[in-house]
């Protein structure tokens, strides 16, 4: 599938290939194995030796980049407008003939160990991989995206191969492209670039493995020397991104918690977890986010403390709030706050060509809309009573895991 | 090619818009020199904690009644202290920007700076500083710069300041700070996005003519700065998986006229973790590293000109002994044709590509009046990078990042083998 975007005010074009593999599709003893092949396709192909990608798109200026999630792999690049003929080529070549010899496996290997570590130093990303695992049974999506240290350095080269050629094909990728040409002429650009291109025969159904419901709150505590400040996570199960209450959900994020993720911003400040725990000096910063996944996932919380103030007491005034959002509805105003600050922060992430690209993707391939356009009538639909609905059904205790992060002191 | 609108109040307050009409939105950056360059000496932390004060409240509106009125913009906003200067920056529909204006400019010209909001500042910064002890990150970063600026230097603290100077800090010292360092002359306005140079002209007028401050500047007087040899520092993070590694040297100030092949020779060696020789060395032929950049700040002083790299402590030392070997490479002239070129063409050709956002837009203007680059700053900036030589990368390599005077901190797990 194609789609394109005019984006007129900048010299460029922003391409972005999605691909429906990530954790999701993984089973256990080759976790992360999606993430592991997304580093493989910059490492050479039949036509483009290793190296060669890099420094071509170096050579233009590109920003370019590729991550992986529980739902997608995706890779992309914004770049002189000029230079999309020769972004396609490349996209187009890596979707069927990336190499993954041995030894470029081999060398990647140490890499992506090296990212997990990285990864590892920050309190938050332990906690927050602790929690999804509890939280999830049977859904994949228990087991993250990055994989386990050993099983990232057990991956087999033929393993990623097999990976590559089932997943990797036009009849399992989304290509949206925005930027400064007619929409029609993006498009057909990008549609002879990928027409040649072999089709997989062995894609498969999506996976199956829904999640039995749960019957109780779930609860784990992480305690390491890594971190001086304790943490306190709340895990919710939430809905997939093309429910209906998708949307409210946004906006119950942004009621709780502001558009901007916590830290010293001046914005977000009159968000209700802002107030009952920073302002009162419970609370370094606090966050609440609802992702837009295919399946459904989860409705994170999470607060990190200030220095003596006990986790008991943020989580009773964290399920405080949410029970009160649950209950009443937002003030007239606060709620006029709230559906500004979603719809503001909507028109800034499209104002960039990357991120318009980026939010089409996201929305089309979880399904959430079918343009941005229609997610911001999504959005802007919103009424207070589905804020209060949506927090009813999700913040519920059953449903509820929750995380403590403990720190130790140091031997 | 950006096309920016220059205005002028009489209380030397200078604008400049680059307006983008096909757009909503509008990158705001209003920036006061009072960065770090400005602090008092012995002071460092009083900067910061004066502007997230400021955030608390003004003469009119409580900190509660501020937050409303911001979020109900729907504008992103932060006041943050740099090296150079005292960044409030903020992003905000083009139809709200007058009222976006008035709010910061409330801030800017009557904070309330009241005891009990110092208190709360304290009790955040505190907590960050703690929160840093632990993040090796922070830890090589404050680490480096003891090492690197003498105790009387602007840079010797990062922008969070001293933990001593941010528990003692009083509400009359941050109200010293803001009368004399919050003002109007040296400040910029820039705006990017959906609006016009009249609108940003007409609303900055109405909220920031009147803002005046008779104190006078306290000018800091500060020494140049250069390592006589190398010297490294091994910092013990526990319970941590992987090193954080910082190698680095005292910068140039942006207006020395060799900054801009300062840039090419940055991207040259390490700024980008792929294009650069030290990244495609450490990481894609080696796989020491999942991450391998380095930076250049600009200021009027010596910023850090850093390299950083993230590495399992068993490949520590040879993911040192690689990037400072790709460095002395480049100090005897083994700089490949292609890897100049290569350099140049990714510099500027990233100046077409921050176009596509509000925010690059607005970043590069903001560099651009900050410094007095020019009025002509955007048509000859891509010609002086295409101009820097061979040899002029080599000559600042050898000048300015010497391979033999360097200041290195590792911050991590304890190292199998000593540093030195």
């Amino acid at each position: 599938m194609i789609h394109a975007l005019e984006a007129r005010h900048a010299p460029v074009v922003s391409l972005w290939v999605w691909y429906h593999v990530g954790g999701r599709n993984e089973v256990p003893g080759t976790t992360g194995m999606s993430h592991f092949l997304e580093h493989m396709l910059f490492k050479g192909t039949t036509s483009h030796p290793k190296g060669d990608l890099d420094r071509l798109l170096a050579r233009y200026g590109a920003q370019w980049n590729a991550f992986t999630s529980e739902d997608v792999t995706c890779y992309f690049e914004t770049l002189p407008r000029a230079r999309y003929e020769a972004a396609l080529e490349l996209e187009a070549d890596r979707m069927r003939n990336a190499l993954i010899s041995v030894e470029e496996t081999e060398a990647e290997r140490s890499v992506i160990v090296s990212e997990r570590e990285g990864l590892e130093n920050d309190p938050s990303f332990l906690l927050g991989e602790e929690l999804q695992a509890v939280a999830f049974s049977r859904h994949p999506y228990g087991q993250g995206v990055i994989g386990s240290k050993d099983e990232i350095k057990l991956m087999p080269r033929d393993g990623l191969y097999g990976h590559y050629r089932r997943f990797y094909a036009p009849n399992n990728a989304y290509v949206v492209v925005a930027g400064d040409d007619d929409a029609g002429r993006l498009a057909d650009m990008a549609a002879r670039a990928f027409a040649e291109v072999e089709p997989s025969k062995d894609i498969g159904e999506p996976p199956k493995a829904p999640e039995p419901s749960q019957h109780g709150e779930r609860r784990i505590v992480v305690r390491r020397a890594g971190g001086s400040l304790p943490i306190v996570m709340l895990a919710f199960r939430a809905p997939r991104a093309s429910d209906p209450r998708a949307p409210a959900l946004a906006a119950l994020s942004v009621a709780l918690a502001g558009t901007t993720g916590g830290g010293d911003g001046a914005s977000g400040r009159s968000s209700r977890l802002h107030r009952a725990l920073v302002e009162k000096g419970l609370a370094a910063d606090v966050d609440a986010t609802f992702q837009l996944m295919k399946d459904p996932f989860l409705f994170w919380l999470d607060a990190t403390l200030r220095p003596e103030v006990a986790h008991a007491e943020v989580e009773r005034v964290l399920l405080e709030e949410l029970d009160r959002i649950s209950r009443d509805l937002l003030s007239e105003e606060e709620f006029a706050r709230v559906s500004r600050q979603l719809l503001a922060s909507h028109a800034f992430a499209t104002d960039t060509v990357t991120w318009r690209a980026f939010h089409c993707g996201r929305l089309l391939s979880t399904g959430a809309a079918s343009s941005i356009a229609e997610w911001y009538e999504k959005l802007a639909a919103v009424t207070r009573e589905q804020v209060r609905d949506a927090a009813a059904a999700v913040f519920v205790e059953r449903f509820r895991n929750v995380g403590w992060f403990v720190p130790e002191a140091a031997d | 090619m950006i096309r920016v609108e220059r205005r002028r109040l009489d209380n030397g307050l200078r604008i400049a818009v680059a307006a983008i009409p096909e757009l909503r939105s509008t990158s705001v950056l209003l920036a006061v020199e009072a960065g770090q360059w400005f602090e008092p000496a012995g002071h460092a932390g009083v900067a910061r904690l004066t502007a997230q004060t400021m955030l608390r409240g003004t003469a009119t509106r409580d900190a509660a009644a501020w937050a409303d009125a911001i979020d109900a913009l729907g504008a992103v906003a932060r006041l943050d202290i740099g090296a150079h200067a005292a960044v409030f920056s903020a992003q905000c529909l083009g139809t709200d920007l007058a009222a976006l204006l008035e709010l910061m400019a409330e801030t800017l010209r009557t904070p309330a700076l009241e005891a009990a909001d110092l208190e709360f500042v304290r009790g955040q910064t505190l907590a960050q500083l703690e929160r840093d002890e632990r993040d090796t990150r922070a830890v090589v970063d404050r680490v480096w710069r003891e090492l690197v600026y003498p105790r009387d230097h602007p840079f010797h603290s990062p922008g969070i300041g001293d933990a001593a100077v941010v528990r003692e800090a009083t509400v009359d010292e941050i109200r010293d700070y803001h009368a004399t360092a919050i003002r109007p002359d040296g400040a910029l306005l820039v705006v990017a996005g959906g609006t016009t140079a009249d609108a940003v002209a007409e609303a900055a007028s109405r909220t920031l003519r009147d803002w005046r401050v008779s104190a006078p500047r306290t000018d800091r007087a500060t020494s140049a700065v250069s390592l006589p040899r190398a010297v490294r520092r091994a910092e013990i993070v526990p319970d941590k998986t992987q090193c954080d590694v910082l190698i680095g040297w005292p910068g140039i100030p942006r207006d020395d006229p060799r900054f801009v092949a300062a840039r090419v020779t940055n991207m040259v060696y390490a700024a980008d973790t792929f294009a650069s020789r030290a990244g495609n060395v450490i990481r894609d032929q080696l796989g020491l590293a999942y991450y391998v950049f380095s930076g250049i700040g600009s200021s009027r002083g010596q910023s850090p000109w850093i390299v950083r790299m993230g590495v399992n402590p068993e490949n520590v030392r040879r993911a040192i002994d690689v990037a400072l070997d790709e460095l002395r490479k480049i100090t005897v002239g083994e700089v490949a044709d292609d890897d100049l070129a290569l350099a140049k063409d990714k510099l500027v050709g990233e100046l077409d590509v921050a176009l596509e956002s509000p925010g690059g837009v607005a970043s590069m203007v903001l560099e651009a009046e900050l410094f007095g680059l020019g009025d002509d700053h955007f048509e000859r900036y891509p010609k002086a990078l295409r101009s820097v030589t061979k040899d002029e990368v080599v000559a600042i390599a050898r000048s300015c990042i010497p391979p033999d005077r360097y200041a290195l901190v590792v911050a991590g797990p304890p190292l199998p083998e000593p540093l030195a």
